[in-house]
């Protein structure tokens, strides 16, 4: 495939450039490793001091904070460019990828690849089979793990280029906005969706397919979809809504994209 | 004694550099608000098994965090990583601070407050008033609210210490942003920025009495919310000023080590 050769070759030389510095790339890889401090760290507070949530033990939290953040990790190892869309699209730096005779989301996808972000999946599948050592999971509930952290990477893209296309109107004013999907939208998705309020969870399932990244499938994974009272068939839609999901983020990309003029000078 | 009006002049050039960017504010509110729905929800759920714990209800988690949502930015539990003191130093903009009579560190604390000012005209009460909109809560008036203010400042006055401390760094090495995440981490989680302090395990709530991250956030967010009085009050006070006092000292020594390690690239 000749687009994800080229894909490596801006991947492999964005790592080239990183390496120049070992000891920060060593030094930040472990700072990054060091996010389950704050991401994963105050659930287990909670799930120590209270017990359990809605029925949820702290291993099972994990199992949903692991799906999650192993998603969302890819996401942004693979996928950093489109974080940083706004400061190309504001420095002009967009034009220099357009004059090239390869894909725009590819280049966009490539650029700022960040190896170091690794050590966020790192920790996220530490995570992931130290609650399987404690809950006891199956090949199947595991199969359930790995089409969850699957779809959710796929619905992570989606909103990361939806964050990017915003840009082309905003110009980066509102991208902070997409925060809301991905932080925000990860650390809603540590908790089971069971517990948020009736619209809330209605906007986390309908409006942006959130729940099916990892809390659908989790329920699938440990036998539990319809004691808490959703359809069978939820877990199942999930790789489907969460491409959905991706391509109404290519769309919306690939929409601003032809609207843009360069802001010249 | 050097002159206060630069340092006046730092503060209203942060406070400017805000105000020039109407709608990322008004994304960040949504971020904020977001975030505060999260928590309250998160907390109002692990409740629900229990009435009261640690002396604590539902009601005084969800101003918790409505408190602690609107004073982030405030605060500044996070740094900005593209105006800093680091980031002079690896492209060589701090010369133009050494060639003046500049102390680097009251810059920082001056710029500190800046922002902090123009988040709390504009992003406190909005985040604030969204999440009295959905859940109706209002900080309980007691006197020792009028602590607020004062706790406040020394809240500011140690994050700018802090982030000072991470910045300089930078005299050392190439970069400082690792340090500021590893900040940001630990602050978050000894900060209570997800969980009040008051639910932590024994030897964790020790560590983060002793450590000075309790005084960015915690202290500040409980008074806010009515959560400390008498001896905890006075604790939660003599704390911050002890953490301003410390890392202030810490940050002149690394001033002025850092200056004298300083190459200045160019050409």
């Amino acid at each position: 495939m000749n687009s994800l050769r080229f894909y490596l070759l801006l991947a492999s030389a964005s790592l080239r450039s990183h390496m120049q510095y070992r000891g920060t790339f060593a030094l930040r890889s472990a700072i990054d490793f060091g996010v389950i401090i704050s991401d994963l760290a105050p659930v287990w507070v909670l799930a120590r001091y209270f017990g359990s949530l809605d029925g949820w033990s702290f291993a099972e939290l994990a199992l949903l904070y692991g799906m999650v953040a192993t998603s969302w990790g890819i996401v942004e190892v693979t996928l950093r460019g489109f974080e940083n869309f706004s400061v190309y699209l504001v420095r002009g730096d967009l034009d220099r990828l357009l004059l090239r005779p390869r894909g725009v989301i590819l280049q966009v996808a490539a650029h700022d690849f960040e190896m170091r972000k690794l050590a966020r999946v790192a920790q996220a599948l530490v995570v992931l089979v130290l609650a399987n050592a404690s809950l006891g999971l199956g090949l199947g509930s595991l199969a359930w793990v790995a089409l969850g952290i699957a779809g959710g990477t796929l619905c992570f893209a989606g909103i990361v280029m939806l964050g990017a296309s915003a840009a082309f109107w905003t110009l980066g004013e509102a991208s902070e906005l997409q925060n809301i999907l991905t932080y925000g939208g990860s650390a809603a998705l540590s908790y089971p969706v069971s517990i948020y309020t009736t619209w809330f969870r209605r906007v986390i399932t309908y409006g942006v397919p959130l729940a099916f990244v990892n809390y659908f499938p989790a329920l699938a994974a440990l036998g539990r979809t319809e004691a808490a009272g959703w359809p069978r068939v939820m877990p199942w839609l999930s790789p489907f809504a969460c491409s959905v999901a991706l391509f109404a983020g290519m769309a919306c990309f690939a929409r601003g994209l032809r609207r843009y003029e360069s802001t010249g000078s | 004694m050097e002159s206060v009006r630069p340092y006046l002049q730092f503060a209203r050039l942060a406070f400017q550099r805000r105000a020039t960017y109407r709608l990322a504010n008004w994304s960040g509110v949504a971020v904020n608000f977001f975030f505060l729905l999260v928590h309250a929800q998160v907390l109002i759920g692990f409740f629900r098994a229990r009435g009261n714990a640690s002396g604590w209800t539902a009601n005084d988690a969800v101003l918790y965090f409505a408190s602690s949502e609107s004073l982030l930015m405030v605060i500044g539990i996070f740094p900005d990583y593209r105006y800093n003191l680091a980031e002079r130093v690896r492209t060589g903009e701090i010369v133009s601070d050494l060639v003046r009579p500049l102390t680097l560190f009251w810059r920082e604390l001056a710029e500190r407050y800046g922002t902090g000012a123009y988040y709390l005209v504009t992003r406190a009460p909005a985040v604030f008033a969204a999440g009295w909109l959905v859940y109706g809560l209002l900080p309980p008036l007691r006197w020792e609210l009028a602590l607020f203010p004062l706790s406040l400042a020394l809240a500011i006055t140690v994050s700018a210490g802090l982030w000072f401390l991470a910045c300089s760094s930078a005299f050392w090495r190439e970069s400082a942003s690792g340090e500021m995440s590893a900040i940001v981490f630990v602050n978050s989680f000894l900060g209570g920025v997800f969980v009040p302090l008051d639910f932590y395990p024994q030897a964790l709530r020790w560590a983060a009495d002793v450590l000075p991250f309790r005084a960015t956030l915690y202290t500040p967010v409980a008074i806010l919310t009515g959560k400390l009085s008498g001896a905890e009050l006075a604790f939660g006070i003599l704390h911050q000023m002890v953490w301003c006092a410390a890392l202030a000292l810490l940050a002149f020594r690394l001033e002025s080590r850092g200056l004298r390690r300083l190459a200045i690239q160019g050409g």
